[in-house]
Formats: structure tokens, sequence, C-alpha cells
């Protein structure tokens, strides 16, 4: 194998074998998913560059030089082709993407094989084995023969031709082969999942490769915080026709974003009809169905036959989200009812729609929590669900997407709460501070509380290395009990009741019984193993077994202590349940460990 | 008229958002180690380095506005261009250098820490440790951009010094005299102190944090200009406090003969401010300005290596993702906090000598910068200009010289 960082520098000789300079860069023909190298670089004296033809005037690469089959005077010298692609100025050393692998790498080294004259690219070498041979060879060897006495292999890390996308050469112009996956042909959620890793301005300059509808469900895809950066990077026209080729509901989340005079200077520039549509969207509440929903409904009235709404539907309906319901309105948008595509399609042409329409709809109100309206959803398993006011007028409806959104935005923001992170840190400064450095400042005043107990009681204790061989464990112990309260505070959490006190409690105990005692024993026959005194033995593994029992009672009221009655939400952050399992657990550890020994004698 | 109001009203806010990653590098560019090199520098030789810092202030300011240009222009972070014009081995080198000097800084953070609270009677072996494991889940749960806001503002007491110098009562003329007129010592420890002055105005790892945050800003090359505002702010404001800290502590601590021997003796320079709250002014500043580069510091490094080398970085990434990035700031978190931990370890000292590492070091990642700042092929129209190449060069040579001078006078002196 050839590897491109072992061919820089080295000479190339002309038939009489005289040194006339040494490669440079050699470049490909891109149509190839193995492309063919086309042209070597050289540098002549005084770093003169020069360009040849591979196929015409080389004879051999034996990994030390270049032989040339021609004197060099003989050589007619050529010129890059915008089709060519120059392997050490365009792609050594640079960012790609791996549009398989879906990263953004940095290109270590670039593997190429040589058979029968020709010379193929094999592939990009981003894996550790093309940093280590790019230092030097001798330390590529080392480390892999290193790894090998591990029985680990260090592999290569080859990215083929037509999975790469540069980003710093734009190749838009250039015929690439059929089976070339560039970034804009892969999915928008993907592009999008990329666009995340690079910076600005090369986010930017892909944006300028996508068509608008590419780069709208791109940017729909994107994670919040990007989306308004981007839309900012891109110029008011582009930016304007992008947001109108979204669903309408995305672009008013976008904007909303925005501040006053951008978003004013998008509308300006946009379709009378799409803009109103976002201007009332933007009217409605964040997190209701209101704020969720897409204005655009496919509706039909009842006196339709079937053959004009399909026939609407093709006309009409084309660019709306969903199209599996078709919602039926009276005169002033009132929901009358629902036909669905399927009964639409099985019934004859001439029917009309009164004679199959579903009257019992189910529907959300515009001001509705939208995480009730996703349950709503996937309780029903519905598709879309339509939206009204109070006078039963149809405002539009929520998709199944935009329902998955939000389960997955409260599931989350479920985790935040319990616990007691918040999620980013959109609340500022100081909150975080008192959030989340609160918890850790508690831990560290009690860690520092506990040390300076048993540093109070160390001449007193005899077994002091005793007992604080034991604390990890009570502290471990306590974060497996918080974390078990905790799944049953989530579980509590989500709207159902709240648990049976005494069952729980009793429960847990038994449980903290066996596991206490379980630990008690073990406590006790390691320490007997190593030989401390009997009185040790004892006080500790008394003190564990207790100690675990109780913090066991700890994490089954704690829970039930913080959740409201009705289940709905905490009355204490959950953080504090941790907290104070783990307060419970030092305080009655040490306290009863100290109580002890001065008891027991034995 | 509303509209003129408007439009106002956005030109100043395009400026505030220019403005921030200058002023931010120079303010935490004020840190532990600046401000003993500082007080060091003034307490031991009075007004005699005051010369300096006007020309390193321009220093700081050409650097910068490389450091900018170049990120505004490429949309790149200054490790990704090194490893793009130079190749795998050059920016190996680079990468430990700038490995190495971060090290050695943020060593002198967390002397910095150490020294501060140990003013306030707190033993060094609980608040280093503390404070490590502080900066690190700072950093692990990325909330350190929240924090950095209130260590900023913290860090911002030592504008105080602005006030006592004329508390302070120097000799204006006197003080006029030596910010323009050089004067020299010609023996180690003025040296060591003139290249760790340098050290610490210019720090290395003060460049790739510049251009990083611009990249991350996405500024734009129509923001070119603001964002120049932003650097020869932040560096003059930088400039203004170092020599501030100069003529106080020149005319407070070096005419009594006190040597700058502990965070308390140099919080005496405030005394005429703060009074008898000089020491725990002193103390909040030297804290706040060290947690924060204690936090900037192990990023800077680990973006830049990471961003060389093509691993993924990012402070949203877990362990499994980003095993390298991670490594990387927990190694020198860990090497910093350690080092400091040996028993009766003299923080000034150390303080003053991880600057000299740094200033020892800067030349070599200039030489990489100018000659960036130089590729028509990288930057276009916005290459260097002659005068810019003048002074970036000599900048390299003259520090250069005074290292092989040290090193000439400490073979010299053992001989």
């Amino acid at each position: 194998m050839i590897y491109l960082s072992r061919m820089l520098g080295k000479p190339v000789l002309d038939a009489n074998g005289s040194e006339i300079g040494t490669i440079n860069d050699i470049a490909i023909a891109t149509g190839e998913v193995f492309p063919r190298v086309t042209s070597l670089a050289f540098l002549g004296p005084d770093k003169t560059p020069f360009m040849l033809s591979w196929r015409k005037y080389v004879e051999e690469f034996d990994g030390e030089q270049i032989q040339l089959n021609v004197a060099s005077k003989d050589i007619r010298f050529s010129y890059l082709q915008p089709d060519e692609v120059l392997l050490h100025r365009d792609l050594l050393n640079k960012q790609i993407v791996d549009t398989q692998g879906m990263k953004v790498v940095r290109v270590n080294d670039l593997k190429l094989s040589e058979s029968k004259n020709q010379m193929r690219l094999l592939g990009a070498e981003v894996g550790m084995r093309g940093i280590l041979r790019g230092i030097h060879p001798a330390l590529e060897r080392a480390v892999a023969s290193f790894t090998r006495t591990f029985g680990r292999e260090l592999h290569e890390n080859l990215i083929a031709w037509n999975y790469m996308d540069l980003l710093d050469r734009d190749l838009s112009h250039v015929q690439l082969s059929v089976t070339h996956k560039r970034l804009h042909e892969l999915h928008p959620a993907d592009v999008a999942d990329i666009l995340e890793k690079l910076s600005a301005t090369q986010r930017t300059k892909i944006f300028e490769h996508l068509d608008n509808t590419q780069a709208a469900e791109t940017i729909a895809s994107l994670e919040d915080e990007y989306q308004a950066d981007v839309i900012a990077d891109l110029g008011f026209q582009r930016a304007s026709d992008i947001l109108g080729q979204m669903d309408p509901d995305d672009a008013a989340d976008i904007i909303g974003d925005l501040s006053y005079d951008k978003a004013e200077s998008l509308f300006r520039l946009m379709g009378v009809k799409e803009s109103g549509m976002i201007r009332q969207l933007l009217g409605y509440k964040e997190k209701t169905a209101g704020g969720i929903m897409t204005p655009e409904v496919t509706t039909v009235t009842e006196s339709m036959t079937v053959a004009e709404v399909i026939e609407f539907l093709r006309h009409e309906a084309a660019e709306h989200e969903s199209i599996y319901y078709i919602y039926v309105v009276e005169e002033g948008r009132q929901l009358a009812g629902v036909i669905s595509l399927r009964d639409l399609i099985m019934s004859e042409a001439t029917t009309a729609v009164s004679e199959f329409i579903i009257r019992d709809v189910i529907t959300a109100h515009v001001d509705d929590d939208q995480e009730d309206v996703a349950e709503v959803m996937s309780k029903y398993d519905l598709l879309a669900i339509p939206v009204v006011d109070e006078s039963n007028k149809l405002l539009g409806i929520v998709t199944v997407d935009d329902a998955l959104d939000v389960l997955e935005e409260e599931s989350a923001e479920d985790l935040a709460i319990a616990t007691g992170g918040t999620r980013a840190w959109e609340k500022g400064a100081m909150s975080w501070l008192g959030r989340k450095s609160g918890w850790l400042i508690v831990w560290l005043v009690l860690g520092v509380g506990a040390a300076l107990v048993l540093a109070a009681f160390e001449e007193r204790l005899v077994g002091f290395a005793s007992v604080v061989l034991f604390l990890p464990l009570i502290i471990r112990m306590s974060e497996d009990i918080s974390n078990h309260s905790l799944a049953v505070l989530i579980d509590a959490g989500s709207g159902d009741e709240r648990p049976a006190f005494w069952p729980t409690l009793a429960i847990d105990t038994a449980i903290g019984a066996a596991l206490g005692i379980v630990s008690g024993l073990i406590a006790f026959g390691l320490l007997e193993a190593i030989g401390t005194s009997l009185t040790a033995g004892v006080v500790v593994g008394a003190s564990v077994a207790l100690t675990v029992i109780l913090m066991a009672m700890a994490g089954a009221i704690l829970p039930y202590l913080a959740l409201k009655p009705d289940g709905s939400g905490w009355r204490a952050p959950s953080a504090l349940v941790s907290t104070g399992i783990a307060a419970v657990g030092m305080t009655v550890y040490l306290g009863l460990s100290t109580a002890l020994y001065d008891l027991v004698k034995l | 008229m509303a509209g003129s109001a408007d439009k106002r009203r956005n030109r100043a806010l395009l400026l505030l958002a220019a403005i921030g990653p200058g002023v931010l590098t120079s303010m935490a560019g004020n840190d532990a180690g600046g401000v003993s090199t500082y007080s060091v520098a003034g307490a031991e030789f009075g007004y005699k380095t005051l010369w300096l810092i006007p020309l390193m202030t321009l220093g700081l300011i050409m650097v910068q506005e490389t450091a900018t240009r170049m990120g505004v222009v490429t949309g790149k972070g200054f490790a990704a261009l090194i490893r793009e014009k130079f190749g795998l081995r050059s920016s190996l080198l680079a990468m430990l250098m700038l490995l190495f000097s971060n090290m050695a800084t943020s060593v002198s953070e967390f002397a910095g820490i150490a020294a501060a609270t140990e003013v306030m009677g707190v033993s060094r072996y609980v608040t280093v440790p503390v404070a490590a494991l502080v900066v690190w889940l700072l950093v692990v749960r990325g909330s350190y951009r929240n924090v950095e806001k209130v260590l900023l503002a913290l860090s911002a007491v030592f504008l105080a010094y602005i006030a006592a110098v004329f508390l302070a009562k120097p000799d204006w003329a006197e003080v006029a005299r030596a910010t323009v007129v050089p004067s020299f010592e010609t023996n180690t420890s003025f040296i060591v102190l003139v290249i760790a002055l340098i050290g610490t105005t210019i720090a290395p790892w003060m460049q790739f944090f510049a251009q990083s945050n611009v990249v991350d800003k996405g500024t734009s090359i129509k923001e070119l200009a603001l964002s120049r505002v932003d650097v020869i702010a932040g560096s003059l404001a930088a400039g203004v406090v170092a020599w501030a800290i100069v003529v106080t502590t020149g005319s407070t601590l070096h005419p009594n003969g006190v040597q700058v021997s502990s965070a308390a003796a140099a919080a005496q320079a405030l005394a005429p401010v703060a009074g008898s709250y000089a020491t725990t002014l002193f103390a909040v500043g030297l804290g706040s300005a060290s947690l924060l580069a204690a936090c900037v510091l192990p990023l800077t490094a680990a973006y830049a290596v990471c961003e060389a080398f093509g691993w993924e970085r990012g402070i949203d990434r877990s362990w499994s993702e980003a095993p390298a990035f991670n490594s990387i700031y927990t190694l020198v978190i860990v090497c910093g906090a350690a080092f400091v931990m040996f028993p009766n370890l003299d923080l000034i000292a150390v303080m003053v000598f991880s600057q000299t590492i740094g200033g020892i070091l800067l030349p070599f990642l200039l030489i990489y910068m100018i000659r960036i700042a130089n590729d028509r092929r990288i930057m276009g129209r916005h290459t260097n200009g002659p005068l810019y190449n003048l002074f970036s060069w000599s900048t390299v040579l003259i520090v250069i010289a005074l290292t092989i001078a040290l090193l000439v006078l400490t073979a010299l002196g053992m001989a």
C-alpha cells in the first residue's frame, strides 16, 4: 500500500535517471468510486511547480522515487483541470464530512494502491493510525505492535471517495459519479446533525448549495439554538424564501425567537398568505395546542361528493402537512366531522361526504397544554388532531411529528426536574448557581461536616479506620436508594395518583432490611478477616446494617412528602430527596458507630 | 423618529454583539500570573519596567487583531489553520507547546487560588482540590459560561488599582518619564521578569482563545471593523490595568523595600484605596480571576488539540463521545492543581515563573501565526501589512534574544 504522506518530498527521476524535482502533490479524476490518479505535481529547481500527466509519463512509483518514462526535455507539461482534485492541497489535513458515518473528520493521510501502471485512491485515513504515521512511520509501527501484544489491532479508519464531502473546496460544478453521496443528498435530519458540528462560516457555505426546499427541511430539523443563527446568516431574501417553504408552525417557531425588527423585515419579503398564517400562529401561547399546530388544514363540506373531494385534494391540498384525515366544516368553519382517506378511496365516486362522515371527532382546544394534546394523540393513535376554539371553529391541526417533539421535550424536562438540573442555562446565571451549585454546596458542606465530626472523634474512636472504611459503601447505597426513589417520583409525576404510603414503606423497609443485614454481615466478615478487634466488627457491622435500613425507609418517606397529594407536582425539588437520604445515611452511620463504640465493650 | 431611534439602538446592539471576545480575553488575561508578575515587577524594580507596558499593549493589540482577523476571514480556529498549513508534525510541535504553556499557566491559576484563600486563613490543601473539582464540574456540566459572567464581574476589582494609582501619589514626572524612556538591567532576575511580563501580557493561549471565540460567534467579514474596536478596547483596558499595578506597587512597596513574597504583601499596594479591606479585596479579585482563567485554560487547550487532530470536541460531548477532549482538560486541571500541592511551595515565585514559560514559548507560536497571516491562499486580501510584519517579527526576535540572553547569563552565573 502507498500513503500520500510517504510520497510527498520523494524525488522524481526522468528516463535518464537524473532528478528533476520532488513530489509535491497528485491529482485525481473525480468520476469514480476509487478515482484514478491523473496528474503529478512536483517542485522543480527553485521550487517552481510543474504538472504532468500521470498516464503518459509515469513509469512507476517504487516507494522511494517516481520513475518517468521520458527524458525531461520531452515532457509536455499540463495544467490542473477543473474536475481534478489535488490530494495534498484539497484533502490532506483538511476537514471533510464522512457522509456514511455522519461525522466531521480531519484527513490524516490518503491511502493509494498501484496496479498495472494505474494508481488509485482507496480512501482517506481519518483514524489514529494516520496521525501516528504522519508524525513518524516508526511511531506507527511501534504503537501498532504495542497494542497487538495486548490483543488489540490498531485499525485503519478509511473513508472512500464516494462518501467524502469536501468542506473547503466547492465541487458542485464538478461532474461527480452517480454513486457519490454528497451532503445535500442526505436526509435533512442527518444534514442538520452534521451542521451542528461545523463552524458558522462552514454552515453558511453549505446552505449556499442547498436548494430552498432542502434548506427549509434542514433548518426545521436543527436544534432551536442554531435555527435563529442560521436564519440570521442567510440574508433576508433567502431567509424569507426558506421560511415561506417551511411548514407554518415550524416557521413561526423560528420567527418567534428573532428580534422584532428582524421578524418584521422577513414578513415584508414573504407572501401575504404565508406571513398572515405565521403571524396568526405567533399569537397563540407557547406550549399550547395553538402554539404547535399548523393552520394548513384540508377542509371540505358535507355536500361534496367523493369525486369532488379527491379532485379538491389533488389541486388545493398538495402542500398540506397531513391529508390522512379530511375535516368536514360547515359555514364559518365550524367543525362538523371527519372523513378518513381510507373511507374516501373505498367509496364510490358519486357518494356524498355526508354518508360516511364520522361526527364524533376527538378535538383539542386551542389553549390545551401541548403535553395533554400529545397524550391524547398517543392514546387514540391519531396521525393528526384538529384544534378548535370555544365556538368549535376549526383553527388548525397538530400533526404526529410535532406531537413526538413535544413528548421528547417533556421527558427531557421531567428528567431535568427530577435531577434538580436545568436544561441548558436558559434561566440565567444566578438561578443556575442557586439550582445546581446549591446542591453541590450542600454536598460539600455535608462532606466537610462529616469529616470534621470524624476528626473530632478521632482520638476516642479506636476503630476510626474501620468506620471510615465503610463510609463509601454508605454513600454508594444512598445513591442507589435515591435513584430508586427518583424513579418512583418520575413515574408518579406524570399525572397519576400518589402511590399508597404504607405498602410502599413496608416493601421498601423489607428490601432495606435484607440489604442491610447482608451488607452488615459483609462488613463484619471483612473486618474480622483483616483482623480488627471484635468490637470494631460488631459496631461497624451493626451500624452499616441499621443505616441501610433507615436509608431505605427515608427513601420511601421523603418522595412521599415531596410529592403533592394529587400527584400533580412536587412540593420540594427532588434533589432535596437525594441529599436528604444521603444526610440521613451519613448522620446515622457516624452517630451510631460513635455511640455504639462507647456502649459496646467486647 | 422611532425609526432612527431604532436604528441607533440597533447599531449600539451590533457593537455590543461584536464587542466581547476581545474584552473577555484581555480581562481573563489579567489573571493570577498577570497580577502577581506586575506586582513583583513594581515592587522589585520600581518604575523600571514601565516603558515595556505601552509596547506590550501595542504588541497585544497586533497579535489579537491578527488572531481575530484570521478567525473572521477563515471561520477556523488557530489550531486548524496550523494543521492545514503546516501538516501533522508541525501541529504536534505547536500543540505540545500550547499544552505545556497552558499547564504552566494552569499551575499559576491554582497557585493564585491558593494564595487568595490562604490570605483568608484557609489552607491550600483544602481549597486547591476543591477548586479543581469545581472547575472540572463547571467544565463537564457546560455551565462555565454562566459563571464566567459572575467571575468576570468579580475580577473587575482589579480596576481598583486605577484608583490606587492616584491615592499612592506617585511622582508623576518620574512615572511619565519611565513610561516612555527605556531602562534596562543586565541581570537574570530582570530578564526573567521581562520575559514573564511579555508572556503574561501576550499569553500564547489568549490567541487561541480569542480566535475560537470569534469563530464560535460566526463574526462576518463585514463586522471585522467592530471586532477590531473590541480588540483594541480590550487590550487597552488590560494595558491600563497592568500599568496601574506597576505604578502602584512601584510607589508603595518599592520605596519601603517590601518584597512581594505573598498575596498579603501584594495586597498592601491596595491599602490606600481599601484600607483594612485591601487584603480581602485583593483576595477576592485574585481568586475570581484565577478561577475564571482556570476554567478557560484547560478548555482552550482541549479545543485546540482536538481541532488540530480532528477529534470530537465540545463541552456538551460526553466522555464516550469525545474521549480525547475530556481527557485533555481533565489532565490540565489535575496537573495544575497537583503541582501546587507540593509542600512549602513559594506561590508568588511559581506564578511568575509559569509566566516566564509562556514568554519563552510565545515567539515560536507567533511564527506560526505570522506565516499563516501572510498566506494569500488562506487570508485572501486580508494578509498582514509590511508594518505589521516588521513589528511582529521584531517581537519574535526580541523575545528569542531575551531567552538566549537569559540562558547565557544563567550559564555564566553557574560557571
